[in-house]
């Protein structure tokens, strides 16, 4: 068996839509820059509190996600939440 | 108040947990049990829905205090919208951590328990969730000499035991934190 590789857009998305109320309003896009993988979430207005949650607890888990990402396969992202 | 729709909800988290675990590349395995049988010491928690995680990448969910397995726990819950009271009924483990944390936690209790005793001074204990507070609250429950209190804000929210006749206000107890 290979050793599987991550797919870190679609994960954030997918989490995104679970938690959100409208998930056809969730997008997330990734930009490369030099080292860095950065997603871009965005959300419907009235979801943003549900994807970054009570003193920022929701957009603290995902970035753990990715924190996992980067020691498992040495490749650092950063969530962007847009406005 | 229970999980109004359980094998709705265990659903839920396995698509979830699913998706996470193939799009994290993660190669963990776990099972989803509704109303699972608990041990007897475990009888501060009744979960309604534990998931268990195995495989190869357990020392990653369990990496500096289960900081990864704890996220997703928190994602699942929030997904569910279950509010803050009922956080408790859902309960995500690997390798038995949670046991052990709560044996952790309850020796650090007694521990702290003594020090108030020999010192009368209050003993501020590290940040913690709202769920190991709790934990903490339920082992000194029963010292009639002692008082606990969580205090501080969102994440940084700590218990405190107090000698129950203290009377010094909001004092910054010493810096000491346990576990």
């Amino acid at each position: 068996m290979s050793e599987p590789s991550g797919d870190m857009r679609a994960l954030i998305e997918q989490i995104a839509k679970a938690l959100v109320d409208t998930p056809d309003q969730v997008f997330v896009n990734q930009v490369e820059e030099d080292q860095i993988s950065v997603l871009e979430l965005e959300v419907a207005e009235s979801d943003m509190g549900r994807v970054i949650g009570r003193s920022g607890r929701t957009a603290k888990a995902m970035r753990s996600l990715l924190a996992a990402a980067e020691l498992k396969f040495g490749k650092h992202y950063e969530l962007e939440i847009l406005e | 108040m229970a999980i109004p729709d359980k094998i709705g909800a265990a659903n839920e988290i396995n698509e979830l947990l699913s998706g996470i675990v193939k799009h994290g590349g993660l190669r963990l395995k776990y099972r989803i049990t509704v109303d699972p049988p608990m041990a007897e010491e475990r009888d501060w928690e009744r979960p309604e829905i534990l998931v268990e995680f195995s495989g190869p990448d357990s020392p990653l969910l369990l990496g500096r205090g289960a900081e990864l397995l704890r996220a997703i726990e928190l994602l699942a819950i929030e997904m569910l919208r279950l509010p803050g009271n009922e956080h408790e009924k859902v309960c995500f483990d690997c390798m038995n951590h949670r046991s052990m944390r709560l044996e952790e936690l309850r020796i650090a209790a007694s521990v702290a328990a003594e020090k108030v005793r020999k010192s009368g001074a209050p003993y501020q204990f590290a940040p913690m969730s709202s769920r190991e507070r709790r934990i903490v609250h339920l082992a000194l429950r029963d010292h009639a000499d002692l008082r606990t209190e969580s205090q501080g804000d969102g994440l940084r929210r700590y218990v405190v035991v107090y000698p129950s006749d203290y009377k010094g206000t909001s004092p910054r107890p010493p810096g000491r934190t346990i576990p």
